[in-house]
């Protein structure tokens, strides 16, 4: 391994204040690791906003050792770098660090559409069981509703559309084929050796994939995680979304539980191709940690849609008749009739048996892994990202990851990811788009905002005649003027968001959101003619402010 | 900069001296979307506003408007509603791939699209002139003229004349399709007739390249029309990217537009089969309508401006200085009748400097810099700031251009061949992005955001810091990474 990366040392900023006596890579990595666990608790809240919180009062300078003993860096190791899970962060952390001049292999579980401890593929999540997938399916559910729409446009069909189940489910999964065989050329293309098979830790340097070690002077795991179904009795019954994206037929009637994105994802989609919908939610409303408004509009535009919500209800039992239906008990009472009961109540790090315990990577008690600000764990020469370090749980935040892994390693650049202002998507119908912070957050972080909102019936429904309306948000520091959060629920939030992120991000005033002039007629440029606020919340005045406080 | 006039120097006087013997503060002619704009905000700022109207009719004339003006009763709006009505022509094709199974026949209804589009036309007419009358606003229904310095004559349906003074005129009166001058040319129509057609054209003839051209064969071919596009130059949409351009024209054949570049009109004639189009090259082309967008002329013939002294370009278009003032001082413009930047958006902005210069007590220019702009194409065509041209001719250095060029994810699964193609034009001296372009579905929804960024003049580490939105196609302006060409800047360096 005739490849860079013997000894390197480079510029550390550490952020902890607290002071370092020693310089060993266990001391080193200790202090990260106690800072990322405030971090990742306070992520939502405060990291989503301020950089500055964790600005270094003055840069200090460490040797970090590839190795865990200095004296081992003569070491001939395998590879570079080893990856394990070759999903969103694996390969863009591979390709990159590959493209930097490391040797590097990366190792995944053989392709499967539903994934397990034996299964998996190239691309991971978010190609094969994630984003895209669901993607795919939202596009070909969104028709019945242009269908409808279309009626008052004047077009006219001779019989009522029909689904036809089977016809996209093999149109899909031929379009992962592909995808999982692009990343494959992606990896190829950029000389990562891709090993199939399950790779397990054996130790700080060495990975074990189905009875092969490898040795590798930094393993990077990047597992990601699965979805979780909690134990109840007749849990078997139900399924996940894995399973959800690749169903043999499609389900007359679905009970969803869960109020999160994963399950308004489907309960769109199951609605837009004409099943029966029910989630279950235990709170009163859909989408915990997004702004309160949004919360609500996107419940009511759901419900209009037909999805019927039962709120403050919680699975406890599921009963399988003998004609094959199931039935959801709750706390409230039974829900019978069910074709299909899926359960989006939440995922968990894929962190058992993959030997972490072996050199003692610590994990959360989510069993998510603990890494500092430079995804490294406590091992010095183990790292990770993406999922499996359940910081924000999206793909463009794991590339980001992997991306600045790879320059932290192999280009003497040690990088940290940004979490600021990073923008995100709800695909629900109608779908969300949001960056910055929530009216909650900004008014517990800056006190003083003003609150810009605009509630309308776009062109398009007033043709159609359906009740769909927009809704959309600026909340803006009151003292600066800087937009702290922008929120949308309509058609084509998430493609309008993605522009105002990059203005959002860049530190731009309401002024300047002013200053811009509208592209007519768009929804968008209804965020750029926010001339008056709809409540100003100051500190001084408790009454307006306990209206949003306690969320 | 020689027409920049008394303003200088004389913060906003006009309601100090409040001269009583004038009948009204403001008297507006034309209550399109910049008359009825700087009308709605000089009221509240406390002026006495009035406004004149031509009566309300889909088709405009000299004798022709309503309350709304072009934008909402003969442009953006009714052409957004066609545009939506004939996106579903693609989308329907699209649906199959995806699971379903359509009736063999499926009808498209324009009679039924039509009544409600002018429904919808007539409620928002409805709704501006309830915007006038709740700011207080006087408005008349009529043709005004100027009659003096001061002095506005409004000749109402009846052929009664009223006449009123007024301590400020603003001539918002828009603009007009124009006819080019060839034989037949009475067998054409212009954009106003075509938002109104009694049927559904089998086959049109478009005579133009510029937006409006090109929206009307996306209209008409997403609802079934054979659409021959015939134009000029090598590409349509003369002014914009080239590259883009390049983009929109081989999107329009795709989608079965037949395309004429190099090639103008001679003659239109009639016969039994519907009007014969005669081409420059000697091609004859069948259709049962002829569309000129050939541009459009501001509306100035007939507000008497000679008379009273008011200078107008070459082309009739109103001059104005950079506050909307005329050469004569108590006369101001606005909007299409000026020629300046003709979309609503400039239109509103320039009416609410209007207001603020002359009754808010805040002298403010209009801000031409980075204005953003769609074409309701399909799939569209959205842009702001400078095209890969423009940015070459104006750069001090070089400068980079980032393109990108993929197949949207909604067409893995339709098979729809077409791609989308975004493009980012870089300064490398400073890293300043100085124009986005971009051209596929949703691209003026994606391009308001990107906007605000260049405005505030956003670089290209900016874009690239922030996270993309997945899946999406706009996260495509954020992860654009690699340099597809460096150009060298042509303007001389004069600093060496």
């Amino acid at each position: 391994m005739a490849v860079a990366a013997t000894s390197f040392s480079f510029s550390f900023t550490v952020t902890t204040p607290k002071k370092i006596s020693s310089l060993s890579s266990p001391t080193l990595h200790t202090l990260f690791f106690s800072k990322t666990i405030s971090f990742s608790h306070s992520l939502r809240k405060t990291l989503l906003l301020s950089p500055s919180h964790h600005t270094p009062t003055r840069p200090r300078s460490f040797t970090l050792s590839a190795s865990s003993s200095s004296s081992s860096n003569s070491h001939n190791y395998d590879f570079d770098l080893f990856t394990i899970g070759a999903g969103s962060g694996g390969v863009r952390a591979s390709r990159f660090a590959a493209n930097y001049g490391a040797s590097v292999a990366i190792c995944e579980l053989p392709f499967s559409t539903i994934s397990s401890d034996l299964t998996g593929g190239v691309g991971g999540t978010c190609v094969l069981r994630g984003c895209v997938p669901k993607k795919l399916l939202v596009y070909s559910s969104k028709y019945s509703h242009e269908f409808e729409e279309s009626n008052g446009f004047g077009w006219k069909y001779d019989s009522e559309p029909k689904h036809d189940w089977t016809t996209l489910m093999a149109n899909k999964n031929a379009e992962l084929q592909r995808l999982t065989g692009i990343y494959k050329n992606i990896l190829k293309n950029s000389n990562v050796q891709l090993i199939e098979g399950r790779g397990k830790i054996v130790g700080p340097h060495t990975v074990d994939v189905d009875g092969k070690l490898y040795s590798a002077r930094h393993i990077l795991v990047s597992v990601g995680g699965r979805p979780f179904i909690p134990d109840i009795p007749g849990s078997e019954h139900a399924i996940d979304s894995d399973a959800a994206l690749d169903l043999p037929s499609k389900p007359e009637k679905i009970a969803i539980v869960g109020g999160g994105y994963i399950a308004l994802e489907f309960a769109g989609i199951f609605n837009g191709l004409k099943s029966d919908v029910h989630v279950f939610i235990r709170q009163k409303k859909v989408l915990r940690g997004f702004d309160e408004e949004i919360r609500d509009f996107v419940g009511e535009q759901m419900a209009l849609r037909g999805i019927e919500f039962h709120t403050e209800e919680s699975p406890q039992a599921i009963v399988k008749s003998a004609d094959g239906s199931l039935s959801l008990k709750t706390n409230k009472g039974t829900v019978e009739g069910f074709s299909h009961i899926m359960f989006a109540t939440g995922r968990k790090p894929n962190t058992m048996n993959i030997g972490l315990e072996s050199v003692c990577v610590k994990t959360d008690k989510k069993g998510a892994i603990e890494v500092n600000e430079y995804s490294q764990s406590s091992v010095p020469s183990i790292w990770a990202v993406g999922d499996v370090t359940d910081r924000i749980n999206l793909t463009p935040v794991a590339l980001m990851e992997g991306m600045a892994l790879a320059k932290t390693l192999f280009q003497n650049e040690p990088t940290k990811p940004d979490y600021s202002y990073v923008p995100s998507a709800v695909f629900s119908q109608p779908p969300i788009g949001q960056v910055g912070l929530t009216e909650e957050q900004a008014v517990e972080q800056y006190g003083d905002v003003d609150i810009f909102t605009s509630n309308f019936r776009p062109l398009k429904a007033t043709l159609s005649g359906l009740p769909d309306r927009t809704f959309m948000k600026l909340i803006v520091c009151a003292k600066t003027n800087r937009v702290l959060g922008l929120h949308m629920c309509g058609e084509d939030s998430p493609e309008i968001t993605q522009g105002f992120a990059v203005a959002i991000k860049a530190g731009l005033t309401k002024a300047d959101f002013d200053a811009t002039v509208g592209i007519h007629p768009t929804a968008a440029e209804e965020f750029v003619t926010m001339r008056t606020p709809t409540r100003k919340i100051r500190k001084t005045s408790p009454s307006e402010v306990s209206d949003t406080e306690g969320l | 900069m020689a027409r920049k006039m008394l303003i200088d120097g004389e913060p906003a006087p006009a309601l100090e001296e409040e001269a009583t013997n004038f009948d009204f503060d403001l008297f507006v002619i034309g209550a399109g979307s910049g008359g009825v704009r700087a009308s709605r905000f000089s009221a509240n700022f406390g002026a006495k506003v009035g406004i004149c109207e031509l009566p309300y009719h889909p088709i405009s004339s000299e004798t022709i408007g309503g309350v709304g003006g072009t934008c909402v009763i003969r442009g953006c709006v009714p052409k957004k509603i066609l545009v939506y009505g004939a996106s579903y022509g693609g989308e329907l094709e699209d649906a199959r791939n995806y699971g379903w199974q359509l009736s063999e026949k499926i009808d498209f209804d324009w009679k039924k699209l039509l009544q409600k589009k002018t429904d919808e036309i007539n409620r928002l007419n409805g709704i501006y002139k309830r915007l006038l009358s709740n700011a207080g606003v006087k408005l008349f229904e009529g043709e005004g003229k100027v009659a003096g310095p001061h002095e506005v004559e409004v000749t109402q349906l009846d052929g009664t004349k009223l006449s009123y003074s007024a301590k400020h005129i603003l001539i918002a009166t828009g603009g007009r399709a124009h006819l080019p001058d060839i034989p037949g040319k009475e067998l054409g129509i212009t954009s106003d007739e075509a938002l109104s057609l009694e049927e559904l054209p089998k086959r049109v003839v478009i005579l133009g390249g510029g937006y409006i051209a090109v929206e009307f064969a996306s209209i008409w071919q997403g609802m079934g029309t054979t659409v021959n596009l015939v134009f000029r130059k090598e590409l349509p949409l003369r002014g914009f990217d080239d590259e883009m351009r390049a983009v929109v024209a081989r999107n329009l054949e795709g989608r079965g537009i037949n395309l004429h570049p190099r090639t103008n009109l001679t003659q239109l004639i009639k016969t039994e089969d519907g009007i014969k189009a005669v081409t420059d090259h000697g091609e004859e082309l069948m259709a049962d309508v002829v569309l000129f967008a050939t541009g459009r002329v501001p509306n100035t013939k007939r507000l008497n401006l000679e008379a009273v002294g008011v200078e107008l370009d070459h082309c009739g278009a109103i001059k104005v200085d950079e506050y909307s003032r005329t050469n004569i001082p108590s006369i101001w413009a606005v909007g299409d009748v000026t020629d300046r930047m003709n979309l609503t958006p400039v239109a509103l902005m320039e009416g609410t400097c209007f207001a603020k210069t002359v009754f808010g007590g805040q002298e403010s220019k209009a801000d031409y810099s980075n204005i953003p702009c769609a074409v309701f194409s399909i799939p569209p065509l959205s842009v702001v700031g400078l095209s890969e041209e423009q940015a070459i001719e104006q750069a001090n250095g070089d400068v980079h251009v980032f393109t990108s060029t993929f197949n949207p994810m909604k067409n893995t699964i339709s098979g729809r061949q077409e791609k989308t193609v975004m493009k980012l034009v870089v300064d490398a001296q400073t890293d300043k992005v100085l124009g986005a372009s971009m051209c596929g579905p949703d691209a003026p929804e994606i391009m308001q955001g990107i906007a605000v960024a260049l405005k505030c003049g956003a670089t290209k580490a900016q874009f690239d810091s922030t996270v993309g939105i997945h899946p999406s196609s706009a996260e495509e302006f954020v992860t654009m990474r690699s340099v597809t060409r460096t150009v060298a800047g042509t303007k001389p360096r004069t600093s060496l």
